[in-house]
């Protein structure tokens, strides 16, 4: 189960107008569940009105920085990362849970590697601690960095890119693109599509010489690199993947208001959707799952162990009250939101209304 | 400029971590893990005693390491469920791994029981020989299998079963040898062939049914790219390619 554990913010500093870099210290009981391997992200909880709202941000910092670290850019109306921009400082404390993520590769110190970043905005993140760990680790390898952003102004760690190209001469290359500023080279203005990568390869960077990519942003950033690294010779295996994705909404939905708990009737009427499609029937309140009713409905609905412990058949109650026998899977916050494990899960309402898309 | 998950899922994207997948994209992922998971752990129960059963230190050496591998196959992909916030520990305790079904049982390709495992890992092994058939027939239907998972859409599965594969395939080879020694033999090739005839069908049903909502649910989520068929078309190629030079096919 996910297990917080409290994180000491020691330091916190503005790096661009609307993006902070956040320094944390765990328990010294807890130091080895925060050791990260690079380009791992930190879960974080708080609640916010009385409802947890859970955020993830990348660690900025390397391995070997000696400092677990996070950035967090502020997205607009998003309740956690405005809230860590405006109020959070140092001294106060952050739930997190441990390092988690698998964008990374493994690092052999004799390797001579040609690793090739792409990332977008705060994308930076994740990749700038790949960038410290590998070039730290693999003397012999190099990184080549593009980097999108608005404008110059919006470059997270852009000073500490500067540093990095000094301390590892010849080792690291950053090409900045930018949107809306002109640079001397058409070539690193504009955004990333797909003659832009071409160009890049045409005349900055060999596809042939590339190891590994990290491609690190939104979605349409995602499609459009690894669709021209495949297209340059890449095969899936080269190209690690994180998604920042756009849409992660600011606040968690309030649950839906439940009438009356426990009603008299022995059986319920169930209104379950499953990919956008409703379907009615009726069940007894015991005896039978939800689960198992849907399924002998003829609904194609997911599960796996029936056993209450790995969340496959996680639904929401949208209106009605149900118990759940056994619950090894949700925690309380989701639980709190309505979800619940359909397979440990008995209706008390005459009428239930379950979604599986939501 | 906001792409919706479902339409970047459509044009090929990836995604990374819990908490960027939708609601029914994780259903159906976990619903796959768990297949697979459970598959690994079952066929690891039943394959236990073929490590005492096998002729030979070598022989035995072979079957504990297939054994082993397979429990650690279960136990990354197991990782990535974890992840998404469920007791893993229960979950492995929440099975009878080496339960088996009647031999005679017919179960075709349908799920039965309480886990996820393929319907196949239902049946009892009969013995070492038996064993060895079953893992070259399986094993080659879960390279076919995992050619096609790692392409899933969800990176970290899919980095995962990249991991697994090249020592999938090496159980194939382990049972390989293990057959070309059994059929030194006549009586061996004989029993060989039986347990061909019996193990055939059912490793087929695996593959599932020809068409299925679910498969285009996953295909649309981009966990699933190749059809049921061409699957195990596939698979009845590989089969036949190498069974045909030793005489048994």
């Amino acid at each position: 189960m996910a297990r917080f554990l409290p994180l000491q913010v020691t330091d916190i500093r503005r790096d661009t107008r609307d993006a902070v870099v956040v320094t944390l210290q765990p328990r010294p009981e807890d130091a080895g569940a925060f050791d990260f391997t690079q380009g791992q992200y930190l879960t974080f909880r708080r609640d916010f009105d009385g409802e947890e709202l859970r955020r993830s941000y990348s660690i900025c910092a390397g391995r070997d920085d000696g400092a677990l670290r996070v950035g967090i850019k502020r997205v607009d109306g998003g309740a956690f990362s405005t809230w860590a921009n405006e109020e959070l400082a140092a001294g106060m404390e952050l739930d997190a849970m441990a390092p988690m993520g698998r964008f990374h590769t493994e690092l052999d110190g004799g390797a001579s590697k040609h690793y090739v970043g792409v990332a977008a905005g705060s994308g930076i993140t994740p990749v700038l601690s790949i960038i410290k760990t590998t070039l730290a680790r693999e003397p012999k390898s190099r990184f080549t960095l593009i980097y999108a952003n608005r404008s110059v102004n919006s470059i997270m760690f852009r000073e500490e890119l500067d540093d990095l190209k000094n301390l590892y001469l010849g080792r690291l290359s950053v090409i900045h693109i930018l949107k809306s500023e002109g640079q001397e080279i058409d070539l690193f203005t504009g955004r990333i599509d797909a003659e832009k990568m071409q160009a890049l390869f045409d005349n900055w960077i060999d596809p042939a010489s590339i190891d590994t990519a990290f491609i690190c942003g939104p979605e349409g950033l995602m499609l459009t690199v690894a669709d021209s690294l495949r297209k340059a010779g890449l095969d899936d295996g080269q190209i690690k993947f994180e998604l920042f994705a756009s849409s992660q909404p600011g606040r968690a939905k309030k649950k839906a208001v439940s009438k009356d708990a426990a009603q008299a009737g022995d059986m319920t009427e169930v209104v379950v959707t499953l990919d956008g499609a409703t379907r009615t029937f009726r069940m007894p309140k015991q005896d039978e799952n939800l689960l198992d009713a849907a399924l002998a409905a003829d609904m194609d609905v997911p599960y796996a162990c029936k056993a209450g412990v790995c969340s496959t058949c996680r639904a929401k109650v949208l209106e009605g009250e149900a118990e759940m026998a056994i619950n090894h899977a949700l925690e309380d916050y989701e639980v709190a939101q309505g979800y619940v494990l359909t397979c440990q899960c008995y209706p008390l309402t005459d009428r239930i209304v379950v979604s599986y898309d939501e | 400029m906001d792409m919706k998950i479902e339409e970047y899922l459509a044009q090929g994207g990836k995604l990374t971590s819990p908490g960027n997948v939708p609601p029914r994209y994780r259903g159906e992922l976990l619903r796959l893990m768990a297949s697979f998971v459970d598959s690994e752990l079952a066929g690891a129960a039943g394959f236990a005693d073929t490590i005492n059963d096998a002729p030979g230190i070598k022989n035995r050496i072979a079957a504990a390491k297939i054994t082993q591998e397979k429990l650690d196959h279960a136990g990354r992909v197991l990782g990535v469920m974890g992840e998404f916030g469920g007791d893993m520990a229960a979950y492995d305790r929440s099975h009878d791994w080496a339960a088996r079904m009647d031999r005679d049982a017919d179960l075709s390709a349908a799920r039965h029981g309480d886990d996820m495992r393929l319907s196949v890992f239902h049946y009892p092994l009969q013995g070492y020989v038996d064993a060895v058939v079953l893992n070259v027939l399986m094993g080659l239907a879960t390279v076919v299998q995992l050619d096609e998972m790692k392409r899933v859409s969800y990176a970290p599965l899919a980095d995962t079963f990249r991991e697994i594969a090249p020592r999938e395939a090496r159980h194939v080879e382990l049972g390989l040898n293990g057959l070309r020694q059994i059929i030194e033999s006549d009586d061996g090739r004989a029993q060989v062939q039986d347990a061909i005839a019996y193990w055939m069908p059912k490793v087929d049903a695996t593959f599932g049914q020809s068409a299925s909502q679910r498969f285009d649910t996953q295909a649309r989520f981009g966990l699933r790219h190749t059809t049921n068929d061409k699957l195990r078309e596939l698979w009845a190629q590989r089969v036949n390619d190498l069974l045909l030079p030793m005489g048994l096919a």
